[in-house]
């Protein structure tokens, strides 16, 4: 569940709790009232659920679009990868291919130089054998014959050894063509797989886009709904606090007519009225407060929420203890914050633990300051998160400015 | 008191136009034996010729500098049997392969100029023996920048061989000639001893001796045979000059005509004038002798 949901649920809670607390310390003879209760009870209940259902395909919505866009955005780093890599192949074979053009050239002119050389010398050996034969040069200066046939063998075996070079050059310029081809076969293989591996994707990122915006409709169908649901939860809480004020002003004559004018104090949100509690206030766990007392903006929804309590993030199962002495006056399931456990600690100051695996207490029991009564569920990410709120006189006030809490 | 008459010349008194034409036919025959003595004093023979065909080549090592091979050739120029030797690079040598071999095209091939430079040496004609080549062969063997030196070692000896056969048959010739004129003026002096026969008795009645007569002619055909060979040999020496002026290409053969005038030439040519001198005398003798005695 989302931080925002639990905000507008928590004001759900506030309305529920308000309801809880008074309702048993309700006078008798307002049953006018405390019929329009029931009935609006009934209604808000039927709301809530309807509300957490819309929630709960709202919040699978967001995780299915956040799933999906995660993967979007992977697939859209994949392919971008994917169309760095294949360009960098492509690259790749292209200067290959290049060198591979200029090695076929290269072992064309060799075989071409080598022929020719080898034509040549194939045709000095004949006119060497032909001048030798006819006496080539002067025939009457056997030193000049002599120096010519010895300039023909050095030239014949320059020839020879000439064409021992281009064949060792061609055999190599051959080598390197051959590994040339081999590196483009194998470049071309990677390609043609890196290709496909690229379609894959192209064709995963499609579907991806597909079911997000199938999953953006969704959400803003959920939305939609949301808002309505909204509007008729903030109906719904006016409501509530017109009976809650109907309430208090009960509550009001009915202790001036029993108190007489020591009644005079009227319930306020006053935190001080917690600071003098005997024994003071503690913290009902080791935590730090990840959501905050007051009005908040809601970046999921684009909202902004009252919350009326704080939300204390503590490990999982750790015990909850009551921040003072009191006694009991709810335990039990409240849609959207699970069990919830009421202390009232007298003159209309009430402290609310929401979010509860298990009870260690029950109604109407006595309790003291550091009390333990109850415990947090068990979670796989080892967190759980404890809502705590403090009323006033049926006025919700920031526990933070009573209770030392980490924030 | 009784006057005795002078015998000299005394033929040329008594057969006065035989004699012009013997003398005339004398001259014309030393020119050509003159000029053919030169010429084969000049050559040596074969001798010059087959030097100038003959050619000591030290190729030398491909990274030889042009200047050290100069420095080389110069050395080598100065041995005592070498009369010339030339440095050729690299270049002359590539072009003179290929104007030896008349399809040059394909020797044209992309390797370049696979051609040494070398050195050739020229022997002079008058040491042109084994004997004189080989010291100068040893000698290029042994410098470090010379590759392979070609000497013609398969047929120099043969060459030297059959040179030496060819002068000496040149100088067979020269003599063959000499004695078919000392023949054909035996033949002369005897039809001229016989034409005068009358003459020289009645001469001999009057006192005159017979040997004295014949001293006399035998002195006078002397003079006139050194007189007679030394002008035929001179004007054959200058018909050779000028031939060897004009026909340059002769001077390979037999050499340059300003050889004509060395003292060893002349000196050839005052001792084949006193040759033929005492031969002209000789054949006097020999001819007054056979006419006395009536043989032919």
């Amino acid at each position: 569940m989302t931080p925002g949901i639990r905000r507008i649920l928590s004001a759900f809670l506030a309305a529920v709790v308000s309801l809880a607390i008074l309702l048993p310390s309700g006078a008798p003879a307002a049953r006018d009232i405390a019929a329009e209760l029931r009935k609006e009870r009934g209604r808000l209940l039927e709301m809530k659920d309807r509300e957490e259902k819309t929630v709960r395909e709202l919040t699978e919505a967001l995780r299915n679009e956040k799933r999906s866009k995660g993967r979007v955005d992977a697939l859209r780093d994949r392919l971008k990868r994917q169309k760095s890599l294949l360009s960098r192949i492509d690259r790749k074979i292209s200067v290959l291919n290049e060198r591979l053009d200029r090695a076929e050239k290269a072992v064309r002119e060799l075989e071409a130089a080598h022929g020719q050389a080898r034509s040549d010398l194939q045709r000095a050996e004949v006119a060497a054998f032909v001048g030798l034969r006819a006496g080539t040069g002067a025939p009457w200066r056997p030193s000049v014959r002599e120096r010519e046939r010895h300039f023909m063998r050095v030239y014949l075996v320059a020839g020879a050894e000439g064409i021992d070079r281009i064949t060792r050059a061609r055999e190599r310029k051959t080598e390197e063509l051959t590994g040339l081809e081999r590196q483009v076969a194998v470049t071309e293989k990677k390609r043609t797989s890196e290709k496909k591996v690229g379609d894959s994707l192209l064709s995963r990122q499609e579907e991806e886009r597909r079911r997000l915006a199938d999953i953006e409709r969704a959400k803003k169908r959920k939305q939609e709904e949301l808002k309505s649901l909204r509007a008729k939860i903030a109906r719904m809480e006016s409501v509530v606090s017109r009976v809650e004020r109907q309430v208090k002003e009960r509550e009001l004559r009915a202790r001036r007519r029993g108190a007489g004018g020591s009644a005079a104090r009227a319930p306020d949100g006053d935190p001080r009225r917690f600071a003098s509690l005997s024994g003071g206030l503690s913290a009902p766990l080791a935590g730090k407060v990840v959501t905050r007392f007051g009005r908040q903006r809601d970046t999921t929804f684009d909202v902004t929420i009252e919350n009326r309590g704080v939300e204390i993030e503590a490990p999982s199962g750790a015990s909850v203890k009551s921040v003072g002495q009191g006694e009991v006056a709810f335990a039990g399931a409240v849609s959207g914050f699970g069990n919830v456990l009421i202390v009232q600690h007298g003159g209309g100051l009430f402290s609310v633990y929401g979010r509860l695996d298990t009870f260690l207490v029950k109604h109407g029991e006595a309790v003291k300051k550091g009390t333990v009564v109850g415990r947090l569920p068990g979670s796989p990410s080892g967190k759980s998160v404890l809502y705590l709120e403090l009323r006033a006189g049926g006025t919700a006030i920031d526990p933070t400015s009573v209770i030392p809490l980490e924030r | 008191m009784s006057e005795r008459p002078s015998l000299w010349w005394i033929d040329w008194r008594l057969s006065h136009g035989p004699l012009v034409r013997e003398t005339i036919g004398r001259f014309l025959f030393f020119f050509l034996l003159g000029a053919a003595l030169l010429s084969l004093l000049l050559s040596g023979g074969v001798s010059r010729f087959l030097a100038e065909r003959y050619a000591v080549t030290a190729v030398l090592r491909a990274e030889v500098p042009s200047a050290e091979a100069e420095g080389l050739a110069r050395k080598v120029a100065s041995l005592p049997a070498v009369r010339s030797a030339a440095y050729r690079d690299a270049e002359a040598a590539w072009k003179e392969f290929l104007r030896a071999y008349p399809d040059p095209d394909p020797l044209r091939g992309p390797g370049g100029n696979p051609m040494p430079g070398y050195i050739e040496i020229r022997i002079r004609p008058d040491r042109f023996t084994g004997e004189d080549i080989d010291p100068v062969v040893s000698a290029l063997r042994s410098v470090p920048l010379v590759e392979r030196v070609l000497a013609g070692e398969e047929w120099l000896p043969r060459l030297l061989r059959a040179g030496r056969i060819a002068s000496w048959a040149c100088w067979g010739i020269f003599g063959a000639f000499v004695a078919g004129f000392f023949l054909v003026a035996r033949l002369q002096e005897r039809a001229r001893a016989v034409a005068s026969a009358v003459d020289f008795a009645f001469l001999a009645e009057r006192g005159v001796s017979t040997g004295r007569l014949a001293f006399f002619r035998a002195a006078a055909a002397a003079v006139s045979g050194f007189l007679l060979a030394a002008a035929g040999t001179a004007a054959g020496g200058g018909a050779l000059f000028l031939s060897l002026r004009k026909f340059p290409f002769l001077e390979r053969v037999i050499g340059p005509p300003s050889d004509l005038l060395l003292p060893r030439t002349v000196a050839g040519a005052l001792l084949f004038s006193c040759g033929a001198a005492l031969l002209s005398a000789a054949v006097s003798l020999i001819g007054w002798r056979a006419a006395r005695s009536g043989r032919k």
